[in-house]
């Protein structure tokens, strides 16, 4: 039984080599997909659990491919680039990618990576609240719904477990660290720009003025807090 | 031009006999009506040819009238009083009539002369078409004004290249000497010869250089018309020129920049295959296999962080350092290069003397957080092991200066300025193979280009201190 199925989108033959020798080792499945196009065809057909996208492609190149593979799925995406400046990390985790990892890397930490990005897409809910209600704001924690400002709202994996955390400490501020470490995995802790980039991307879908958050607020040097939205005033 | 002259005084003459002749000879009428006919005449010749033919046609009317028809008829002299009154009104009133006459013709000639000076300014103009190169544009204007304005020559002299052009048949009496001369001076210089007109060209202060037109020279408000025309339009072409440098340099700039990203990508794309191959290896290798493994692994390490320097280095030496300047606190620069460097400051006691408010700071973060690393990497290779590294944020004026300190031998005085330059070592070390030899240059260069300084204190025995400068946030702390 396999640990799971991997795409590999790399445009360097020997790179996808190396990856399919190594994951298979590790008991992964391995498709291989040479561009971003093939691996938008291939996704949908062979309905991997994780992909390892290139960042630098022929074609529509590896941003433009995480976020149309956002657009229908959930499927955890991990960057691989040779960039490694603040500026195209957050450009990756704005295109929907869950990680980023920089070339070259040891194969350990990559491993390490893939599990924390596997174990986060089919986790299980841990000990927690099951669901919170206001009057502008519902989160069924099972069934894992939410509703904001009167409509559904869909959330990626990640921004709901970030959500969740949150809710779980509310009134509380949360480190950086902590909140890295709960959502992505023990490995993390040094990547505050991935709090900035996924904080906003749940502010956009549950504050109702994203630029003055009122429900997820930032503490300055610490971390974030929730706090519960008041009642609306009359 | 003679003959016609003659001809206009005899045909002058003539009529004014006709008119005489014929009032005398054939038609019979009273004096007035004479005088009165006599006076359109002369109007009429005024309006037509000026002034002198007009006060020669009235002389002549004068005397004949007298002679012809004031008594006593046949003489050149008057008896009657009332005649002479009457000879008096005739004669002023034909000399202002053609005064008047002639003035207006004049006027009419000055305009038409202007309207044909304004003509010849405008197709100047359009002639020295907007070529967005100020030297063509100076070529374009000393061929033209000749073509347009008949001039004689002209010269223009284009100070913020020294170019001196000339065109027209004679070079002229105005040498390149007084062109460079005149471009120094407020005001156009007269010329009593009126042989050549020597003017600088200036727009809102700044000289453009002077320019020169020999005679047959355009009046003198055509004059001052044209040298702000051609500052308008050499200022206007300088300025196109300059935005045009501006997009071609933008455009080599990120050519490079372009460039030295397929470099980097090109050099760690192979990295990547070893490095993950190698890894993958370690992973499950027995003792005398792993030390092989792990000797690879190393310098696939080590080739990754050359070809970043050398990359960084090129940036650098482009001269073309993409800055992102942002508000920074220098807190966080120091905490996330201590957080990347945290594996080798494993053994090391780290202090950070920074104070708590320091305002922030305006530079580019990721770069600036390399200047932190690399100096702190430069204090752990010249620094025993386990030794402290003191690291201090100080406010001095209008900056904030970061200093780096080992408890390291120090530096030679003579090797003080030169450890800043690339691939160098000092004396002592240089047989060491740690680092590429570039970082020291490349922060110096990432200092520079934030218009900075970047220094180093040290004293034989006690250790060094690196320290460099940031500028606080002008203004918006």
């Amino acid at each position: 039984m396999s640990a799971g199925k991997i795409l590999v989108v790399d445009d360097d033959p020997q790179i996808r080599r190396v990856m399919k020798a190594t994951l298979v080792g590790h008991g992964y499945e391995v498709i291989e997909a040479r561009t971003g196009e093939d691996a938008l065809e291939k996704t949908p057909a062979e309905m991997p659990n994780l992909v390892l996208l290139d960042m630098n492609m022929p074609g529509i190149g590896g941003l433009e491919t995480c976020r149309s593979l956002r657009q229908g799925s959930d499927i955890p995406v991990i960057i691989l680039s040779v960039r490694n400046t603040e500026k195209d990390k957050v450009a990756a985790l704005d295109a929907g990618a869950d990680d980023y990892v920089t070339k070259p890397f040891s194969i350990e930490e990559l491993l390490a990576r893939i599990r924390a990005a596997l174990r986060r897409s089919s986790s299980a809910p841990e000990n927690g609240p099951h669901n919170f209600v206001s009057p502008d704001l519902e989160i069924d924690f099972e069934t894992r719904r939410v509703r904001a400002r009167g409509g559904d709202v869909r959330l990626t994996p990640k921004e709901f477990e970030l959500l969740r955390y949150l809710v779980a400490h509310a009134g509380k501020p949360v480190t950086h660290r902590e909140l890295l470490q709960a959502v992505w995995g023990p490995d993390y802790g040094d990547e505050p720009e991935y709090l900035r980039v996924f904080i906003n991307q749940v502010r956009k879908k549950i504050e109702p003025e994203p630029a003055k958050p009122r429900i997820i607020l930032t503490e300055p040097w610490v971390g974030y807090k929730f706090v519960a939205p008041a009642e609306p005033r009359p | 031009m003679k003959y016609q002259r003659v001809w206009r005084y005899s045909a002058s003459i003539g009529l004014v006999g006709a008119v005489l002749v014929l009032y005398r000879s054939f038609l019979h009428v009273n004096n007035t009506t004479v005088a009165l006919t006599l006076l359109l005449v002369i109007l009429g010749v005024s309006a037509r040819w000026g002034l002198a033919e007009a006060t020669v046609a009235s002389v002549i009317a004068v005397l004949g009238f007298n002679y012809n028809f004031l008594e006593p008829v046949g003489k050149f002299t008057i008896e009657d009083p009332q005649n002479w009154v009457a000879f008096l009104a005739f004669l002023v009133t034909a000399v202002t009539a053609s005064q008047l006459s002639a003035h207006a013709r004049r006027r009419t000639a000055e305009a038409e002369v202007r309207r044909l000076e304004i003509e010849k300014l405008y197709s100047l103009l359009q002639a020295m078409t907007l070529t967005g190169n100020a030297r063509r544009t100076v070529r374009e204007f000393v061929h033209r004004v000749v073509q347009i304005f008949g001039c004689g020559a002209a010269a223009f002299y284009y100070s913020p290249t020294g170019d001196i052009v000339r065109s027209g048949p004679e070079s002229g009496p105005v040498t390149d000497h007084e062109l460079v001369a005149a471009s120094e001076i407020e005001e156009p210089v007269p010329d009593p010869r009126q042989i050549a007109f020597t003017s600088p060209v200036r727009l809102g202060g700044r000289t453009l250089g002077s320019m020169a037109l020999l005679a047959p020279l355009p009046g003198e408000g055509t004059l001052r018309a044209l040298v702000n025309l051609v500052a308008i339009t050499l200022e206007k072409a300088r300025a196109l020129e300059d935005a045009s440098h501006a997009e071609a340099a933008h455009q080599s700039e990120v050519l490079k920049s372009a460039l030295l990203d397929s470099l980097a990508h090109d050099i760690k794309t192979p990295l990547t295959s070893i490095k993950a191959a190698v890894t993958s290896l370690l992973g499950g290798a027995p003792g005398a296999e792993r030390e092989l493994l792990t000797i690879i692994n190393e310098e696939a390490d080590r080739l990754n962080l050359l070809s970043a320097e050398v990359i960084a280095m090129a940036r650098v030496d482009a001269g073309k350092l993409h800055l992102e300047k942002q508000l920074v606190r220098v807190g966080d620069l120091i905490a996330s290069a201590l957080s990347e460097l945290a594996v080798a400051l494993k053994k090391r006691p780290v202090t950070v003397a920074a104070d708590q408010d320091l305002p922030p700071v305006e530079a580019d973060p990721e770069l600036m957080q390399q200047v932190v690393k690399h100096c702190i990497e430069n204090a752990i290779k010249y620094s025993p092991d386990e030794s402290p590294i003191a690291i201090s944020a100080t406010l001095k004026g209008e900056k904030i200066v970061i200093g780096i300190g080992d408890r390291g031998p120090g530096i030679e005085e003579n090797e003080r300025l030169r450890i800043f330059d690339r691939f160098f070592r000092g004396r002592k070390h240089r047989f060491d193979t740690k680092g590429t030899g570039m970082g020291l240059a490349i922060a110096k260069g990432i200092v520079e280009a934030h218009g900075e300084r970047i220094w180093v204190e040290s004293e034989r025995g006690q250790g060094s201190t690196f320290s460099f400068s940031l500028p606080l946030a002008g203004g918006r702390s």
